[in-house]
């Protein structure tokens, strides 16, 4: 059993399934990529396993207990999720925005804003307004807020768009580390097959389903990118476990 | 924490020695019998209405800016206001007096609840607020209500109207003691309301989706929030009616001054804006006595530029 479990999920935003009977499970300390092609339904999915939208029929369930059966609190302690967009209009410091992360606890955690700073390298940037961040650097904020939050679980929705290749290989890298350290599952939606083989597990969406599972270098073919992402790709092994893309 | 302190301290110390000024000035060693009837009867109530009102207008404009992430947010955009001075002048022109000594300030209470409830009736949608909703009812509402008033006060020749108009500009001239108590619980109970609410606006600004990964219920948040600005703002009308500018300022200014955690915001901008509108006060009774100025008036010109110059040196806003 997974840390956390999607089963038989269906959900809808008009008349027709958006998600249509999907199951999916993570097991702790997995670093997991949901990928596909845009309107696919990764953010829907991504909603729904944070507990953002409810689905209209199957279960969600999060250490075998239903996400809607949590307090609020409790279930921030576990799970957190970051959104694609993280448009901010009040200008917020570094060190306020990260000590949002301590909100679900009653008792300070071990672990402080300046340790969660640190470990995300922006020690100091700690009293500088968000504004005056690139957006690699806000990005790495709102990570060092959940680290605070504690939760084990993280999701995050295309963490990596609008990034510059630099920031996108340190942000992964940042990731891989974090999971080492701290045990943390994390499950990203991203629409970039150049970053599928950094994953543990992979998952391939389209149009609401699952096309595909398992260890990215199983998964990903010409035949199911081509299925995926319609378009016709070359897959060029380069050793070392590496690939690269040619069309 | 230092700003917070001499925030506060500057902020008494101007509270405590407006009491003495105005048309006369009061020596507070030495004030004789007629001083201290000055102090008691006429400064000392109007000086608590001007803090209670400038504090509700204070703290409301920082959690509505909140709640809405809109910077440009203050109380009156909800319509509440306008709902206020609709009632109340549609009260005078009929002669209304059914509530004696209360019946502007109770016509203006029943007037924003109403109007406060219509705007979260309309805003209201799939379970809960919507800050785009909430917004576009405030303004649509205040329109409607704002055309009908003046429709109200250009037909009539009543003698109530007249008074209602001063009241509906700012009018802090009928401040007494019997108002006192009631909007203190009003505004209090508002003000407590948003300060035990204040993680969840600090986290409702980052958005409703990480607000609901920190634990919050958003939906429950804006509601609770929504409630405490309209039980502030109407209460602050009712007491004095309408003075502008204190809430959509204030809180930028505060902001700059103290950061944006609501928790620290929401009680300075109370004090700021109460001492505002003291300090406003005060200058509206004396500079031109014995007529008086409204203070929103004075408000906006002693604030306005400080403001103006915060904008264009500091970036207040959190722009680059």
């Amino acid at each position: 059993m997974g840390i956390i479990e999607l089963r038989n999920i269906s959900f809808s935003y008009g008349v027709d399934n958006f998600i249509d009977d999907l199951s999916m499970s993570v097991d702790s300390g997995k670093f997991v990529g949901i990928i596909g092609a845009n309107g696919s339904g990764k953010s829907t999915l991504l909603k729904l396993t944070a507990g953002i939208l409810r689905p209209a029929a199957g279960r969600i369930l999060l250490w075998g207990k239903s996400i809607y059966d949590y307090r609020g609190k409790d279930r921030a302690k576990l799970l957190s999720y970051l959104p694609q967009l993280l448009d901010i209009s009040i200008p917020f410091t570094v060190k306020e925005l990260i000590s949002m992360g301590l909100y679900p606890y009653d008792i300070m955690p071990e672990l402080s804003p300046e340790e969660a700073v640190s470990m995300v390298g922006l020690e100091d940037k700690l009293f500088s307004p968000i504004s005056e961040l690139s957006g690699g650097e806000r990005r790495r904020v709102y990570i060092a807020m959940t680290l605070l939050q504690g939760a084990g679980i993280l999701l995050l929705d295309e963490p990596l768009a609008n990034l510059d290749v630099k920031y996108q290989i340190e942000f992964i890298r940042l990731l891989r580390e974090l999971r080492r350290e701290k045990d943390i599952s994390i499950i990203m939606a991203l629409h970039d097959i150049n970053m599928a083989f950094r994953f543990d597990e992979l998952y391939v969406i389209k149009e609401g389903r699952i096309i595909a599972s398992g260890v990215p270098s199983d998964v990903i073919t010409a035949e199911l990118l081509k299925e995926a992402f319609d378009i016709d790709l070359k897959i060029f092994d380069q050793g070392n476990g590496m690939v690269s893309f040619g069309y | 924490m230092r700003r917070v302190a001499l925030i506060t301290t500057s902020a008494f110390f101007i509270v405590a020695v407006s009491l003495f000024i105005g048309p006369r000035i009061i020596n507070p060693f030495a004030m004789g019998a007629t001083g201290s009837r000055i102090i008691m009867s006429i400064r000392l109530p109007r000086l608590i209405i001007a803090m209670l009102m400038g504090s509700a207008l204070g703290a409301s404009g920082a959690v509505l800016q909140g709640i809405l992430r809109n910077p440009l947010a203050d109380p009156y955009v909800l319509g509440i206001s306008t709902g206020a001075a609709l009632v109340a002048s549609f009260g005078l022109l009929l002669g209304s007096s059914v509530f004696g000594y209360f019946t502007i300030p109770v016509l203006a209470f029943i007037g924003a609840v109403v109007a406060g409830i219509l705007v979260g009736a309309i805003g209201y949608k799939r379970g809960g607020l919507w800050p785009e909703r909430l917004l576009l009812a405030g303004v649509g509402l205040g329109f409607l209500f704002y055309a009908l008033l003046m429709l109200i006060l250009s037909i009539s020749t009543n003698e109530g109207i007249r008074r209602a108009l001063l009241w509906i500009f700012g009018d802090l001239s009928m401040s007494d003691w019997v108002l006192i108590p009631y909007g203190f619980v009003f505004i209090s109970a508002g003000f407590v309301l948003a300060l035990w609410r204040a993680k969840g606006l600090n986290a409702l600004m980052l958005g409703d989706e990480i607000a609901h990964s920190l634990g919050f219920s958003p939906n429950k948040e804006r509601t609770l929030l929504f409630l405490s600005v309209s039980l502030m703002t109407a209460s602050s009308v009712s007491l004095g009616g309408v003075v502008g500018f204190i809430g959509l300022v204030i809180p930028h200014i505060i902001r700059f001054l103290v950061g944006a955690d609501s928790r620290i915001l929401i009680p300075m901008s109370a004090i700021a804006g109460g001492t505002l509108l003291c300090v406003a006060d005060t200058i509206g009774r004396t500079v031109a006595a014995p007529m008086e100025l409204p203070s929103g008036i004075i408000t906006a010109i002693i604030g306005a530029p400080y403001f103006l110059y915060l904008l264009r040196k500091k970036g207040i806003l959190g722009e680059q």
